[in-house]
């Protein structure tokens, strides 16, 4: 567009170079991570500091996976992604349906109230939704974190499926009803099946949130066993009497790459879900 | 978003084919409406459940003396709000919030709007460079925030290490040790995790505006900072709005960072509403303090999603 209009190697260069210190920003972090989950125990309160171990102690994580039991944490977050997601997908595909496919009264109200839904932090409901789990005797488990969080998503997951689900021509599903298909055979059978890109990128994106999610859980969650993989990671970092950096850091990283490659990889699905269809 | 389908009765199956044929538009209608409602329910159901009772149970508190353990003992009006009106706690993390959201909202604006023009230029190795500055959204705020605190170790961090080495400062900083600074260092870090966002965002309006605007522009003189002051800024404008209105609700409802960091303190120094609202409830046990800054903040925010949807409708209009 011309902000630049040299030659594209020199414009490159330039376009790298004022990029550069953001990069190094966004970078330094992971490096602290690499860097202290890998150096052996005496070197991490040390002065001055340094960014080499003097060995790779790939023993902390092995240390720290059986020192606080992360695969159970693991697992937990696993198990609350995979609910979270189920319920999202499964609650979210009909509602973006009937506001792709139907025009109904109350349909632009339904959206804003999913907007609002969208922009109220769980933070600012947390307690009530703690009393309203401890009133339904249901606390301490980790059901209700996947039902608070799937909720809490709704909105973003139904958005972007009603953006895809109205590119989807209607004549396909026309034909199948004149050949005898009923609605919901049609739906399963033949839009469902078209619109599958759709619904795994909501279903990664969605996999992505709940992952990472911190209040819903701190609230709603009491004992270590059911710590997620957030919690058991602010946990370690909370310890008041000793603070193992080197395993914290092993933590980290293992509950943040395969995330960190997943999500990198679902980056250009990004721009579309977010605003196009907030409302409409 | 209606489309128009040339045969109405194809467009409803199940129902139309069978109750249209008395020409019936009224039942007709009807099935319409119950078909869509019976789409919608569960959702419905589900988002008004986990957000809407905890509302009624936060309104519900609000207006009663709650004991430490959480009982309901006597409706007592306005007290609890007449509390928090006397808290000078709360007007310093009121007053704390809204420089933080300030400073973070117009900061990370500042940085992404540049970042978003150079990542639209065409340069080599492009691609590679989006992914690196839409980094830190793809790492939990709890996981940031950690390694940050373990980074601003006064002694041992190695970001005191990496300035020192880089000869910008020539003693150790203690980064989180008083407050100013503190709260400082968590609104950088708040910026450098809202920056990704932003730029995803302002990118997605940069490539909405198409390559014939700048030739028919360039055909009139305009090139350079002319083309990029009259026609990409203006044209940008309703994805700026977006993006400060988002900006401003998230990074308001913004609890980790300073959590992890610092727990509002030293001394309360850091609190901002969120995080007073998280001590009040399950620290202090004030709750019925809690549900009134709960509902303070539900209003605002309530005003920020109306704020945010007349922009929307304002830009699709256009």
């Amino acid at each position: 567009m011309g902000l630049f209009t040299r030659s594209r190697p020199i414009r490159s260069l330039l376009c790298w170079l004022l990029l550069a210190p953001l990069i190094a920003l966004n970078l330094f972090p992971f490096a602290v991570m690499l860097s202290t989950a890998l150096r052996p125990r005496d070197e991490i309160f040390i002065n001055p500091q340094r960014w080499l171990p003097s060995r790779l102690a790939v023993e902390n994580f092995s240390d720290m996976w059986t020192s606080v039991d992360y695969g159970a944490a693991v697992l937990n977050s696993l198990y609350v992604a995979a609910a979270s997601v189920a319920l999202v997908l499964l609650v979210g595909i009909p509602s973006a349906y009937a506001l792709s496919r139907y025009d109904f009264r109350w349909k632009r109200k339904y959206q804003l109230f999913l907007l609002i839904t969208q922009m109220v932090s769980p933070i600012v409901l947390a307690l009530g939704l703690f009393r309203l789990f401890v009133w339904l005797g249901w606390i301490d488990s980790l059901d209700p974190v996947a039902i608070v969080v799937a909720a809490f998503n709704l909105a973003f997951s139904v958005m972007m499926l009603f953006n895809y689900f109205s590119t989807i021509p209607r004549d396909i599903e026309e034909a199948a009803w004149i050949d005898g298909a009923s609605a919901t055979t049609s739906l399963i059978r033949i839009f469902l099946p078209l619109a599958l890109p759709a619904l795994s990128v909501t279903a990664m994106f969605t996999f992505v949130e709940v992952w990472n999610e911190f209040v819903i859980t701190l609230t709603l969650v009491r004992s270590s066993e059911h710590f997620t993989l957030p919690l058991e990671v602010h946990a370690l970092a909370s310890n008041l009497y000793e603070l193992k950096w080197h395993h914290i850091m092993a933590a980290v990283l293992v509950a943040t790459l395969p995330v960190t490659v997943l999500f990198m990889w679902l980056q250009r699905y990004l721009v579309g879900g977010m605003t196009a269809g907030a409302v409409k | 978003m209606r489309e128009r389908v040339s045969n109405p009765i194809l467009l409803y199956p199940g129902g139309p084919a069978k109750a249209g044929e008395g020409g019936l538009r009224g039942i007709f209608r009807m099935f319409r409406v119950s078909r869509a409602f019976w789409l919608i329910l569960p959702g419905l159901l589900l988002t008004a459940l986990v957000i809407g009772l905890p509302i009624l149970i936060l309104i519900w508190t609000a207006f009663h003396e709650v004991s430490r353990f959480g009982v309901l003992l006597s409706f007592n009006g306005f007290a609890n709000f007449a509390d928090v009106f006397a808290d000078p706690l709360f007007y310093a993390a009121l007053l704390r919030t809204i420089v933080w959201t300030a400073a973070v909202v117009l900061g990370t604006l500042l940085l992404s709007l540049p970042v978003a023009l150079i990542l639209n230029e065409d340069f080599a190795g492009r691609g590679f460079a989006r992914l690196l500055i839409l980094l830190p959204w793809s790492v939990s705020l709890t996981m940031t925030a950690v390694v940050w605190r373990w980074a601003l170790n006064g002694q041992s961090g190695l970001f005191n290490h990496l300035l020192l080495q880089l000869g910008i400062i020539d003693t150790p900083i203690e980064w989180l040790g008083t407050a100013p600074l503190a709260f400082t260092v968590q609104i950088a870090i708040a910026i450098l995790v809202s920056i990704p966002f932003t730029v995803t965002l302002l990118l997605g309006g940069l490539s909405s505006i198409a390559g014939d605007v700048y030739e028919a522009g360039a055909v009139d003189g305009a090139t350079g900072w002319k083309s990029f002051r009259h026609i990409t800024l203006p044209l940008l404008k309703p994805f700026v709005n977006i993006a400060i209105v988002l900006n401003v609700i998230y990074v308001f409802n913004s609890f980790p960072i300073i959590w992890v960091l610092t727990q509002g303190g030293p001394a309360d120094g850091t609190d901002i509403l969120v995080t007073y609202l998280y001590k009040l409830a399950f620290k202090f046990g004030q709750l019925g303090k809690a549900s009134v800054v709960s509902l303070m903040m539900f209003a605002v925010l309530l005003i920020f999603t109306v704020v945010y949807a007349a922009l929307q409708m304002r830009r699709e209009e256009a």
